[in-house]
């Protein structure tokens, strides 16, 4: 039985265009962008030029363009970052972020509260709706940094952060949004956009893994999290990975530029969700209440173990996670499950199913095929024992 | 062959049992289950299923190729284990955690996981043997090593684990296992052994009550010490911190070796005596559970009533309401909260949970409740 992939939320594959992009660093051109000799200045260059394309990739001039080492980097340096900025200064820091975000944003809120600043927390409801009244509250009463989500990495649900941003702005407050699922399966496109921070990783759209980009837009200042050299603006010391940017480039180039797939990639999650809905009627979408990205379906599944599920669906040759692959092995619904659902989450074990617009249709069909079946022989297991 | 779930902790012998099962042709499936929370634990800790025990379990499935999963069943563990050890201290009585977890917890999720992925077995790395007969009845014996057997932590299993269980060690010797896991080259196989209660990694399991007990609550709260006749010769600082048949801890005074006799936490008595003293001839048990059917009153049976303890020559008196089991010879400390197992040769015919126990010369060691 040939496995099936439906994970792409948590990683995906290496595009060959990538890996074409990505050889040459890899081996001849194997320079540290800050040597003055030619080595040096062929990997200067490939860098800037990855700069240069990520840039135009996502309507930002190159010099806000920071190349970091993933996801989880870019936003403990736009959270931390601009918290430090603050309390450096001796001023008091207020940091508002959304009750949903990733353990990046979350985790990097914790710490700063930590380290003194005031952490405001802003309920999002089941439609992604964040309660305005506690935003424009933590916004009234000066805050420092707000950073919300564009696309939710367990549920799929999208975010108005357009309106977050706008309303910041109004506020003269500075805008982070992780943007780390949006890319490829949203339309993104900075140039005008309110947000004065934006995280983006590449591996979760066939570029490299440990590559990430920090759009920060001019005038945000930012406490590094790391010292040496003062790479990157002495934003991310350290020796650049060019290969890595040079990789990260081109996918996000690829991701932007093929929004069509979108499309196909709904069309796919349609059909799954179709063909196991028609099996399994008290099946429940999560996040089905609000505006979704196209590649997460995040189900509900009554009267199971989640992880008995999983592992379940796994020897049967498909591969999803329980919503986040950075929380598998806990049991119980997640804190994004529970924000959005309360303590009725429990009853629904949540399996995150992700797509690509390389995922065959037949394969989604088997996908079907074989959840329904591993499903029934689960439940009468739990039943029986 | 067949599809076999087996628990691997990480330490050497789950790991030759999951490698003796690849061996023999089965498709296996490895899961370490996740009992309690790691971050209150110390890094580095030497239990074998502390952080460090999944990593090793992984590390032994990769090299068998096979997969494995990591489970988290800290609610069920802390509910039915670790409350029933802190409430068991409560009363004045010295639990038995593995038992609990044996019979409760881990062998019945392992059960039900099994079932749900397709397997027709499971199987852990107990020093204990599953023989079968021709028409498939299981029956539990003892492991071939007399001085690692682990069947007295097994008597709790349900009937309908022991129908599918493999314990694939069991006739082996440490010697034996530790050889053949250094001849497969697992990577488990000069790991020391455990010793500690899992989440009593310390060993100090004061600690672990001051921080689930409620504040100043009496079991840890000093009382006196009296002798059987009622005399005061003594403070202690907390029942809690004794056992039947514990000499250290008394204060000295005495013109012969004194032993804990029995905990009184109505009273918060520690009572003590002599060597004498502690002797029973009968015992009562509950929550008794049967892997065969119950031995005939009049028969002679063997009766373990301490891990590593020999077993003595006995008879099941009665099953019903309780198991009250009579000794041939006087017995030294039977321990409320601990089994008492009953054997008939190698085979494990069942168990219970130590109540009371008594002698003949009329003085109980615990009040019936």
């Amino acid at each position: 039985m040939k496995p099936i992939y439906l994970d792409y939320a948590a990683t995906s594959p290496l595009r060959p265009e990538v890996r074409e992009a990505m050889e040459p660093f890899l081996s001849d051109g194997f320079g540290n962008p800050a040597s003055v000799h030619r080595w040096g200045r062929d990997a200067g260059r490939a860098l800037e030029d990855a700069r240069e394309e990520v840039g135009e990739s996502l309507g930002v001039p190159p010099a806000e363009v920071f190349f970091v080492r993933g996801g989880t980097e870019g936003d403990n340096l736009a959270v931390l970052g601009r918290i430090r900025s603050r309390l450096r200064a001796g001023a008091p820091a207020h940091l508002v972020i959304s009750s949903i975000e990733h353990s990046a944003v979350r985790e990097a809120a914790a710490q700063a509260g930590r380290e003194g600043a005031r952490v405001d927390t802003i309920p999002v409801d089941a439609r992604g709706m964040p309660d305005w009244e506690v935003l424009e509250a933590a916004l009234e009463s000066g805050a420092d940094l707000v950073s919300v989500m564009w696309v939710n990495n367990e549920t799929g649900l999208v975010l108005p952060i357009e309106e977050v941003g706008e309303r910041c702005r109004h506020y003269g407050v500075p805008f982070h949004t992780d943007a780390v699922q949006a890319l490829g399966r949203m339309a993104v496109d900075l140039k005008s956009f309110p947000a004065e921070l934006a995280t983006f990783s590449a591996h979760k759209v066939g570029g490299p893994k440990s590559v990430g980009v920090l759009v920060a837009r001019e005038g945000v200042e930012l406490e590094p999290l790391h010292f040496g050299g003062g790479q990157e603006g002495g934003l991310r010391p350290g020796t650049p990975d060019v290969a890595g940017a040079v990789g990260a480039a081109r996918a996000v180039r690829l991701a932007v530029d093929e929004g069509s797939s979108r499309d196909h990639v709904r069309r796919l999650r349609d059909l799954l969700e179709e063909g196991l809905r028609s099996r399994i009627p008290d099946l429940r979408i999560h996040g089905g209440e609000g505006p979704r990205a196209p590649h997460i379906s995040n189900l509900g599944f009554p009267g199971v173990d989640a992880s008995t599920l999983i592992v379940s669906l796994d020897l049967n040759g498909v591969a999803v996670s329980r919503g986040s692959a950075c929380a598998s092995g806990t049991e119980g619904a997640s804190p994004v499950l529970r924000a959005l659902y309360g303590p009725e989450a429990l009853d629904y074990a949540p399996v995150r199913f992700s797509l690509s617009p390389a995922t065959p249709e037949e394969e989604v069909r088997e996908a079907v095929t074989r959840t329904v079946e591993t499903l029934e022989r689960v439940r009468a297991m739990e039943v029986g024992a | 062959m067949s599809r076999i779930l087996v628990a691997m902790s990480g330490g050497v012998d789950s790991s030759l049992a999951a490698a003796l099962l690849v061996e023999e042709g089965h498709e296996v499936i490895g899961v370490t289950m996740k009992t309690f929370c790691y971050q209150d634990t110390p890094s580095h800790s030497k239990t074998c299923c502390g952080l460090d025990g999944i990593r090793d379990a992984r590390r032994v499935a990769d090299l068998l190729g096979i997969p494995h999963y990591v489970f988290d069943v800290e609610e069920d563990f802390t509910r039915d284990v670790v409350d029933d050890f802190v409430g068991e201290y409560a009363q004045g009585r010295t639990p038995n955690p593995c038992v609990r977890c044996n019979s409760n917890t881990k062998f019945r999720d392992l059960l039900r996981r099994g079932k749900a992925f397709g397997c027709q077995g499971i199987a852990s790395g107990h020093y204990a043997r599953v023989r079968r007969n021709e028409s498939g009845e299981a029956a539990l014996l003892r492991g071939r090593d007399r001085k690692k057997d682990q069947s007295y932590f097994l008597w709790g299993l349900p009937g309908e684990v022991l129908d599918v269980l493999h314990l694939p060690v069991g006739h082996l010797s440490k010697d034996d296992v530790r050889r053949r896991a250094e001849e497969l080259d697992l990577p488990t196989a000069g790991k020391a052994e455990s010793q500690e209660i899992c989440f009593v990694p310390t060993g100090d399991y004061r600690d672990l009550l001051s921080r689930h007990l409620p504040q100043r609550h009496p079991a840890l709260e000093p009382g006196p010490i009296v002798t059987s006749d009622g005399r005061t010769v003594g403070e202690h600082n907390g029942y809690a911190g004794f056992t039947v048949g514990q000499r250290k801890g008394l204060g000295g005074g005495f013109s012969e070796p004194h032993f804990v006799l029995e905990v009184r936490p109505d009273t918060r008595e520690v009572v003590v005596g002599t060597k004498d003293e502690l002797e029973a001839d009968a015992l009562e048990a509950e929550e008794m559970n049967w892997l065969s059917v119950p031995p005939d009153p009049a028969e002679n049976i063997e009766v373990q009533i301490r891990h590593r303890a020999p077993s003595v020559p006995g008879t099941v008196r009665s099953v019903a309401p309780m198991l009250e089991i009579g000794f041939h010879r006087p017995q030294r400390a039977p321990t409320p909260g601990q089994s008492a197992v009953v054997y008939r040769g190698e085979q494990l015919l069942g168990g219970g949970r130590i109540s009371r126990a008594w002698s003949n010369a009329g003085r109980e060691q615990a009040p019936s409740a």
